[in-house]
């Protein structure tokens, strides 16, 4: 009788133990938030002064939301609270969301979630319960960038509100150039070909690539197509082997790659933490987010400036890559509070994108706030320009160009057949022809 | 006592039963029926949240052979194979019979030494010959100051140089493995017999061919077996040396399903059911291949 006890005891001591294992896998999000600490359940707001967001980067858009939970506390309602579910990388909120979405299940996500622009459009075809639409929002719309809006406006609905900005710099080692005899005015809307010769010179003379990219997620040639007012995409068809421009295209960064003024990297941290970090280039063509990476290396402070990008037949080439917008889902419960936090914050407030930018380096789309003071300071790494204000007033360029949900799926496609045509010297047209053809069975044309 | 009517067999088959039910239980919520869901899965399409019958019922399975993509990486897949099974298997043979040497000294230590890479976790070793043969890495620096390379060779950046060294690094992870089996196999070898080869005059190479192999065939086509399933199921090596670059040059058939189901924004579940069917297949037809000329029993 007494083991039998003894093992009925047993048996309930490990199932318990069992139980209590998986319950604590629950309630991992940290809060990071102004002073916010109550982050037992980080996916719903408690009450009606409470919200919760996900967003993934300490150095960068954290910092910008803290800016905003302090403005709205401060100036709006002092019981405000902003609790911010912290994730390590931005796919971490896209995969939560495919995950809930294919789950049918919004209970997981947080009231608001950030992430790349480039997704929302295919959040929305794919999960149409998903987003709630900011449209009510006090938001003056005509005060952001056209291009930015163009991603996260659907069917006339505006879905999201712009945190950063991704237009494109194209900053350079002045010190480098210099050695190598050439000037940044030089390559200010330089055509591609002059940038090719004196990408050589430098090369020839320090050794250093004037241009890097990751190989695989090549953003190349959507910044340059852009720059030119093109896109990979007609009428929701494929547009590449027929869109002479972006044939061009190819053909030229096959040609910096075989004359050492382009290096592909492996992968993304190949690009960032080899060629850039590393000290492998004297310039870099991406959105602005990436000037956080070039500062990181100190020893440089000083030697960099930005302009604007090469385009084929020359002129200021002005494009926008990446960036993310701030988007409702439909598990937030308090869409008022939402809509009007936004509006206040990223809708417009000065002292939100001020503090975004000092402490995060986040550039905003909105043209009103990029005239403070604080944008026009100039930036002690980049020699003391005010690169911040610049940003703006390109952003301000940029044209709108035809999104798709698959942009992602070209951008491999076309990022394989340029990978093909540099080493394996495979013909231009068949590379992308082929690209094309895989591109149009995966869209399912 | 009339309270129990059963006899004592039957008894003993209650017990049994009861002990069987937890772990069977288990084992069909977890295993079986996801299988059967994914069968369901696997003929539908449509994004995850809305999924529909597919039109026709087997598009999926059509589909795959279309798609080139997935063609190139069943063909990575099985260039993985061919290569790296055999001589994987053939040095792992060799090791295990100079460890088993009698005289040897210290033959604990070497043995823990050629098994150790397999107490490396997947992903943790792929990161460091990753790092090992980055353009700025180890193995470059060695051979630019040995003045075998001129410049830094960028060895993961390129398409044929990517494949040999995920090769590497799977002969380097898996040898020691496989010599666990062997060496356990040859002592299960009488030492009587080798001393009867001896007398008759054999050489060893001869020995090692005539008696050794044929006496090893049965844990040579477990190896085998075990070797081919796990590289047709190759995911870890695919994702974090090369991340199937440059320009899916490397993928695996593994890593192309989960690019499909849990790649960034895709959760396209219909057509990677499908797709592991497949892998499903070629691993029952290749292992009953296996086990059909493995086994020589009269």
């Amino acid at each position: 009788m007494k083991r039998k006890v003894l093992s009925v005891l047993l048996v309930a001591a490990m199932t318990a133990s069992m139980v209590a294992g998986c319950g604590t896998g629950k309630g991992s999000g940290s809060s990071a938030g102004g002073d916010t600490q109550s982050a037992e359940n980080p996916t719903a707001g408690e009450d009606e002064h409470t919200l919760s967001v996900s967003a993934w980067d300490k150095s960068f858009n954290i910092p910008a939301l803290e800016a905003a939970a302090k403005d709205y506390q401060e100036n709006v309602d002092p019981d405000f609270k902003l609790n911010i579910n912290e994730v390590s990388q931005s796919s971490d909120i896209e995969n939560s969301i495919t995950l809930a979405g294919s789950a049918g299940d919004y209970s997981t996500l947080t009231d608001i979630v950030l992430f790349q622009d480039h997704w929302i459009q295919k959040y929305v075809a794919d999960y149409p319960d998903a987003f709630q639409d900011v449209n009510d929002a006090d938001i003056n719309w005509d005060d952001f960038a056209e291009e930015k809006l163009s991603f996260s406006t659907i069917d006339d609905k505006h879905y999201g509100v712009p945190v950063d900005n991704g237009t494109v710099v194209a900053a350079y080692r002045i010190d480098l150039l210099e050695e190598a005899g050439h000037s940044i005015d030089e390559l200010k809307g330089c055509t591609w070909d002059k940038f090719i010769e004196i990408g050589e010179d430098v090369y020839n003379k320090t050794g250093k690539y004037l241009l890097s990219m990751d190989g695989d997620g090549n953003d190349l040639v959507y910044m340059m197509l852009q720059a030119e007012g093109e896109s990979q995409f007609k009428d929701g068809k494929p547009n590449i082997v027929e869109n002479d421009k972006l044939v061009k295209i190819v053909e030229i960064i096959d040609e910096m790659v075989q004359k050492n003024v382009l290096y592909l990297a492996n992968d993304w941290n190949d690009y960032t933490d080899q060629t850039i970090l590393g000290d492998m280039v004297a310039g870099v063509i991406n959105g602005n987010w990436i000037i956080p990476t070039i500062e990181k290396v100190e020893a440089n402070s000083g030697k960099w400036e930005i302009t604007t990008m090469p385009t084929i037949e020359g002129g200021d080439g002005y494009a926008s890559n990446g960036g993310a917008s701030l988007y409702v889902t439909a598990n937030c419960q308090n869409k008022e509070l939402a809509e009007k936090f936004l509006a206040y914050t990223f809708g417009g407030s000065q002292t939100t994108y001020d503090a975004a930018l000092k402490n995060g380096g986040v550039i905003t789309t909105c043209i009103s706030a990029g005239k403070s003071d604080v944008y026009n300071e100039g930036v002690e790494y980049f020699n003391n320009t005010p690169i911040y204000a610049e940003i703006v007033e390109m952003g301000s360029h940029v044209k709108p160009v035809e999104q798709s949900e698959y942009h992602y799926t070209c951008r491999e496609k076309v990022a394989a057949a340029i990978i093909n045509i540099t080493q394996n010297g495979a013909d231009v047209k068949d590379a992308l022809q082929d690209a094309e053809d895989q591109l149009n069975f995966e869209m399912g044309n | 006592m009339k309270k129990n009517k059963m006899s004592v067999t039957s008894k003993q088959h209650a017990a049994g039963w009861a002990f069987l039910a937890p772990a069977t239980l288990l084992i069909v919520i977890m295993s079986f029926y996801p299988i059967i869901q994914a069968v369901f899965t696997s003929l539908k399409t449509g994004s995850s949240a809305n999924m529909k019958w597919a039109e026709p019922l087997l598009y999926n399975y059509t589909r795959m052979f279309k798609d080139k993509l997935f063609m190139r990486s069943v063909g990575n897949t099985f260039l993985y194979l061919l290569i790296e099974v055999p001589i994987m298997l053939i040095l792992a043979i060799l090791l295990a019979q100079i460890l088993n040497n009698k005289d040897l000294k210290l033959k604990g230590f070497f043995r823990t030494c050629v098994f150790l890479p397999c107490a490396t976790s997947l992903v943790s070793y792929s990161l460091i010959f990753k790092s090992l043969f980055a353009t700025n890495g180890l193995i470059n620096s060695i051979l630019v100051n040995l003045g075998i390379l001129e410049t830094n060779y960028n060895f993961l950046g390129n398409a044929k140089s990517a494949k040999v060294i995920i090769i590497i690094a799977l002969i380097w992870r898996w040898t020691g493995y496989n010599m666990v089996f062997f060496l356990a196999g040859l002592q299960n070898i009488e030492y009587s017999v080798y001393e009867a080869a001896k007398i008759d005059g054999a050489s060893s190479w001869k020995t090692f061919w005539n008696i050794t192999v044929p006496l090893l065939r049965p844990t040579i086509v477990m190896t085998m077996i075990m070797s081919i399933n796990g590289t047709l199921q190759l995911f870890d090596e695919s994702v974090n040396l090369t991340n199937g670059g440059p320009a899916n040059a490397t993928i695996t058939m593994s890593h192309y399903i989960y690019n499909n189901s849990f790649g960034q924004g895709v959760a396209n579940f219909g057509y990677a059911s499908a797709m592991s069917f497949f892998v499903f297949i070629l691993v029952a037809i290749l292992a009953f291949i296996n086990m059909k000329v493995g086994d020589k029993r009269d």
